[in-house]
């Protein structure tokens, strides 16, 4: 299952891309409203609109990504649509759990006390270059869910491009941000927000054939 | 149901013709806009009763002994509402009294009628009691987008993905609702027909979509995107089009809101500390927003009339605050968080933390009066008003 190498995952990944492309941006689904005027055609699907998502999907034969310590990642155009990365991935929340790094308050700042952790998760990311990674960001309870939103998607982007610089492909990694709105533990003192002012590692596996 | 109501009767009271010539310091008085007035009500019961002391109270008008009152109001109900405002004391001679009558819709909406038009007569302020407010609920680890009247009542759950949702927002005539969305896993932004509940992604680039904010003549929207490396301020046309990044912050910008005409918006920028700036719609250099106070200064949002910006300040305890919308000292009103005007831009809808859950409450902001919504379950957050 690990033998796929980079190549093939981007290829993947483009030809998904190009397979989806037509129904990119029909609406999703539709949420029955209690009382709402079902006679009422539905907008048309907003055919033209730009998502953003890469028309052609990724180049297999994409330049190597330069980094820059310091310099901020962009997501660019090699970015595969979420939907794909989720029907064909396996997560697992285990493999890389010991190693959740843990933030300051009000602070994106990776800590010296979190190095070891990331160059394990860097580590194991090179010798499984077929498996993605989604770091998820989260804060503590206090702050505004628009703030804790924002501050968590940075937290998330340190460690990608902290990942970055240990020589991991960033195409490999992908960000969420869940805000104040996915607490670890339970609690209103320090020693729950501590460890509620994380990022999470969520291992994507290619499910087998 | 607010343009079936007709008003079937009204007439103004003439007892200006039996008073004095008021006195200049009466009419000051009276007109104050940061004075708690005092009102009496008598003869009404049951909902007629409740909505209309609970809908005076949002504006700041408290319930007293018809002795101690500066308004008298009564009426009766029965298959229409007929409402009577009268003022007393000093300033009976206020000429603001009137006699009318309600019919159609329900006992509720009648109330919610006279109930602005009392206020229109008093604080001289546009009507929000028909107005709506959307809210995200948690329930264990799940959080959907509600939407009810602007006392709780009435609530509708508008997702059932069964996932997490945040930062809900209306098109301006409250008939889109954009907010963010976890259903994939990933934040995309929503855009949700409230009516048909037929729904669309607006927003789906790599990395973070979320935050979004409808400009006032609903051409433009903002939001958040990380999709650059960094969380920063965009914006693009209402069909998703023509998307132009505005900001450039190595850490992260947040909580976008539309100045009035459309042309301005102020943000929030984490650099060291958070700070409020403004910035155009074309892009162009930051301003900051002077307030005259320290702290993280998070969530702003403009009043539709352009005057004033609420916001949070704080970083355990938080306040919301009010500040001149061209800059200046602000002014501290009550604890709580993430505010959102009423379309009256006196009124605001905000959080307030009950035993670390979060309750929705209102904000006469004159006067700085609290009334927390109508009884809702589960933890309500991050209301919008719909204007």
């Amino acid at each position: 299952m690990k033998t796929l190498n980079l190549v093939s995952v981007l290829f993947i990944g483009a030809a998904l891309t190009l397979g989806l492309a037509g129904c990119a941006h029909k609406p999703v689904s539709t949420t029955p409203i209690p009382n709402g005027n079902r006679n009422t055609p539905p907008p048309s699907p907003q055919s033209s609109r730009d998502t953003g998502l890469p028309p052609g999907g990724m180049e297999p034969t994409a330049p190597p990504v330069t980094i820059t310590p310091g310099q901020q990642i962009p997501f660019g155009t090699n970015t595969t649509p979420w939907s794909d990365v989720i029907a064909n991935h396996n997560e697992d929340a285990e493999t890389l759990k010991p190693d959740t790094v843990y933030f300051d308050f009000d602070s994106s700042t990776i800590k010296k006390t979190e190095d070891k952790k990331l160059e394990d998760v860097s580590t194991y990311l090179k010798g499984h270059m077929a498996d993605a990674l989604r770091v998820e960001g989260n804060c503590d309870e206090r702050g505004t869910e628009k703030y804790n939103l924002s501050l968590g998607e940075r937290r998330a982007l340190a460690v990608r491009e902290y990942l970055a610089n240990l020589g991991v492909d960033p195409r490999q990694v992908v960000t969420v941000s869940y805000g104040k709105a996915k607490p670890a533990v339970e609690g209103h003192n320090e020693a729950a927000w501590g460890k509620n002012r994380r990022d999470d590692f969520i291992l994507l596996t290619p499910k087998t054939p | 149901m607010k343009k079936s109501l007709k008003i079937i009767l009204a007439f103004l009271f003439s007892c200006t013709l039996h008073a004095q010539v008021p006195r200049q310091i009466d009419i000051v008085k009276s007109n104050d806009a940061t004075r708690l007035i005092p009102i009496s009500i008598s003869g009404f019961t049951g909902e007629a009763d409740s909505v209309l002391k609970f809908d005076l109270s949002v504006l700041g008008l408290q319930v007293t002994t018809a002795d101690n009152a500066e308004y008298l109001i009564s009426g009766s109900q029965n298959a229409s509402l007929e409402g009577r405002l009268q003022p007393t004391g000093p300033n009976s001679s206020a000429g603001n009294g009137f006699a009318r009558a309600y019919s159609g819709g329900n006992t509720r909406s009648q109330a919610h009628a006279f109930a602005d038009d009392i206020v229109k007569a008093i604080r001289g302020t546009s009507p929000i009691f028909h107005t709506k407010i959307a809210f995200c609920r948690k329930v264990g680890p799940i959080m959907e987008l509600c939407v009810s009247d602007f006392d709780g009542q009435g609530v509708v759950q508008m997702t059932h993905d069964g996932a997490l949702v945040a930062t809900p927002a209306w098109s301006p005539g409250g008939r889109q609702l954009f907010y963010t969305s976890w259903k994939s896993s990933y934040t995309q932004i929503f855009e949700h027909d409230a009516a048909t509940g037929q729904r669309s992604v607006f927003a789906a680039y790599g990395g973070g979509n979320f935050n979004p904010s409808i400009s006032p003549d609903g051409k433009k929207v903002a939001m958040i995107l990380s999709k650059g490396g960094s969380p920063n301020l965009y914006v693009c046309d209402s069909d998703g089009s023509n998307l132009k990044e505005l900001t450039f912050e190595r850490d992260e910008a947040s909580s976008p809101t539309w100045s009035p005409d459309s042309q301005t918006i102020c943000y929030v920028v984490h650099s060291g500390r958070a700070s409020l700036r403004k910035i155009s719609v074309n892009g162009g250099k930051p301003q900051p927003l002077p307030t005259g106070i320290g702290g993280n200064l998070t969530s702003p949002d403009w009043s539709p009339d352009g005057r004033m910006i609420i916001f949070t300040s704080g970083s355990g305890n938080f306040t919301l605050w009010i500040t001149p919308a061209a800059g200046g000292e602000a002014e501290q009103l009550v604890a709580g968080e993430d505010p959102c005007w009423a379309p009256n831009s006196r009124t605001v809808i905000f959080t307030r933390q009950v035993n670390h859950n979060p309750v929705l409450s209102l904000l006469d902001v004159p006067t700085k009066h609290v009334k927390d919504v109508g009884q809702l379950s589960g933890s309500c957050s991050q209301p919008a008003w719909a204007r």
